[in-house]
């Protein structure tokens, strides 16, 4: 691992939240064993938006399946707050990557985010009002009783993050969140979630195949490479709290984190 | 659990919602029904004239069943018939999506069962009529019983497939989002295989009926199928003829019933045009 480009000390005091270490995973055994990840580690703060981006293929799904409890690694440990977990977690959250099927179309979009908090034991009345709020607080205020099939691509991945959210995890997990949409939608959703880090204190781990997007959003930038895949740089992008789709992108540390990160990544 | 796969009926193919502005509804009903009229005008014209003692004319066979209908000859029997085929599909049904679900949801457990499933579904269920009968007895219990069974096969092979066919995403959301078993159970993988589970009871509906005037044929003393075989064997044709064509009309109201509570029940299904 290199040096960060600039050391942020707003991150350096904060708290550790999430903390991977050694990670290996693989799929089959035997001859036919396939190594995805190898002894990866990873530190989350609390409140940081980290993005891990990666070559398609390189294992970046398979990673947040680990992390989320979906598949057991083959070796390494996950920690949430100070203590090991193994399997599925309260405090994490998931927004897949196919989000129009990860929703239910026989459930209004209200019922699709209150769903996992009738799982935790909330009561009805509770359920719907924190779901509306969180609705509202991703743009789709009033629309609780379309169904998902009744919306754009665009406003189902909005119910996606508002369920991530209403959830209240510490730590929202996406996996190529914005990969399917067209280019003024993904702006205005990357742009949405940056606003719901800064409203809501949420810890986001972002998994893409976009340089350029992994940069605007976050805080940290993992890179992964290889095969199998280990973390090959780590860089703090120190644009602060406020970002914007020209300015950010024009800021002459953007340009060089790109031609560093690409430059790493066309080494393999 | 891939030959279920091969076996289970399809759920009808999801398309749009009819739009406003289509044309109106007589028009509608008179476009699916014209060919109904011409066939039993059909049906009176050629049959009037037949001088064959086992096909007598339409017209007579109205004329017994609208008499026997009166009399209330048919109503007792039709009732009976009707209660047992509606106890039985509610049983087969109960059974077949609760194992239906528990089967397509544990694996090791349907990979037991399978062939005996497969076994009893290809077994015609119309031939195993007597053997319940004659081991059960008369009454009207071993008669829903055999209904029941018969029924069971298409329905529970439907609830597995479509258990099976659960969206994976969809599963993976569930097991992330820590979904409790039950409620996992109830609204994430009942709904997600509804439209598959009310196929295999679409399926089971022609057997129910089938079996229903069948177990009625053994040494019963009510029902529609007792009404047949019993004016069958005192040789008066034509009301043998008004119980078939009764039985063939309730079969075509209760599917249509049934239709018409599917699209209610499965709106999501149909409007989303998913699958
Ligand atoms: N369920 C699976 N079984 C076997 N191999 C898999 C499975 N899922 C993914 N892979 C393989 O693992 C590698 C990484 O996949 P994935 O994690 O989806 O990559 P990414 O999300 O970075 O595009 C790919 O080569 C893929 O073929
Ligand atoms: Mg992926």
């Amino acid at each position: 691992m290199t040096a960060p480009v600039q050391a942020d000390s707003q991150l350096a005091q904060s708290t550790l939240l999430m903390k991977v270490r050694g990670m290996t995973m693989s799929y089959g055994s035997g001859t036919a064993e396939n190594k995805i990840l190898e002894n990866l580690d990873l530190d989350v703060n609390t409140g940081e938006f980290i993005s891990i981006v990666g070559p398609s293929g390189v294992g970046k799904t398979t990673l947040l399946r680990c992390l989320s409890g979906l598949l057991h690694p083959k070796a390494g440990t996950i920690e949430v707050g100070g203590a090991i977990i193994d399997g599925p977690h309260p405090d994490l959250a998931v927004v897949f990557q196919d989000y129009s099927r990860s929703l239910m179309p026989w459930m209004t979009t209200r019922e699709n985010v209150a769903f996992p908090l009738q799982g935790k034991g909330m009561n009805k009345a509770d359920r719907i009002r924190v779901a509306e709020e969180n609705l509202a607080a991703v743009g789709l205020a009033g629309q609780g009783g379309k169904y998902p099939w009744e919306m754009s691509g665009g406003m189902q991945q909005r119910v996606a993050i508002a369920r991530a959210l209403a959830y209240n995890a510490k730590v929202l997990l996406m996996d190529e969140p914005f990969a399917s949409v067209d280019a003024q939608t993904r702006f205005d959703l990357e742009d949405l979630v940056i606003k719901l880090k800064q409203e809501f204190g949420v810890t986001i781990l972002l998994v893409t195949h976009d340089i350029d997007e992994a940069l605007y959003l976050a805080d940290k930038v993992v890179v992964i490479a290889e095969k199998p895949a280990t973390v090959v740089d780590v860089i703090v992008t120190g644009f602060g709290e406020e970002r914007d789709q020209v300015d950010t992108k024009a800021d002459p540390r953007f340009g060089e984190a790109r031609a560093r990160i690409l430059h790493r990544l066309r080494k393999n | 659990m891939t030959s279920a796969t091969l076996t289970a009926a399809q759920p009808r193919a999801a398309r749009k919602v009819r739009r406003a502005g289509g044309p109106n509804t007589g028009t509608r009903i008179l476009q699916s029904t014209w060919l109904v009229f011409v066939v039993l005008a059909a049906w009176w014209v050629f049959s009037a004239r037949s001088t064959n003692f086992f096909i007598p004319s339409l017209e007579q066979i109205l004329t017994v069943l609208v008499r026997d209908l009166g009399n209330g000859v048919i109503m007792a029997g039709a009732l009976y018939s009707l209660a047992n085929l509606f106890v039985g599909l509610l049983v087969a049904a109960a059974l077949g999506i609760g194992f239906g679900l528990l089967l397509g949801e544990v694996g090791w457990l349907c990979r037991i069962v399978d062939p005996i499933i497969h076994f009893f579904r290809s077994v015609p269920q119309a031939a195993l009529v007597p053997m319940i009968i004659g081991v059960f007895g008369l009454g009207q219990g071993p008669k829903m019983g055999t209904i029941a069974f018969a029924c069971l096969w298409p329905i529970l092979l439907n609830t597995i497939d479509g258990v099976l066919g659960v969206e994976p995403t969809i599963r993976k959301f569930s097991k992330v989002y820590r979904i409790p078993r039950g409620l996992h159970f109830r609204k994430v993988v009942l709904p997600a295989a509804l439209p598959q589970i009310v196929a295999g009871v679409r399926v089971a509906l022609p057997i129910g009926i089938t079996v229903m005037v069948v177990s009625e044929m053994f040494a019963s003393t009510e029902g529609l199928g007792f009404y047949i075989l019993n004016s069958s064997a005192t040789f008066q044709v034509p009301e043998t003829w008004a119980g078939a064509l009764l039985v063939g009309v309730v079969g075509y109201i209760i599917s249509m019933l049934f239709i018409l509570a599917e699209r209610r029940m499965l709106r999501w299904y149909y409007a989303s045009g998913s699958q």
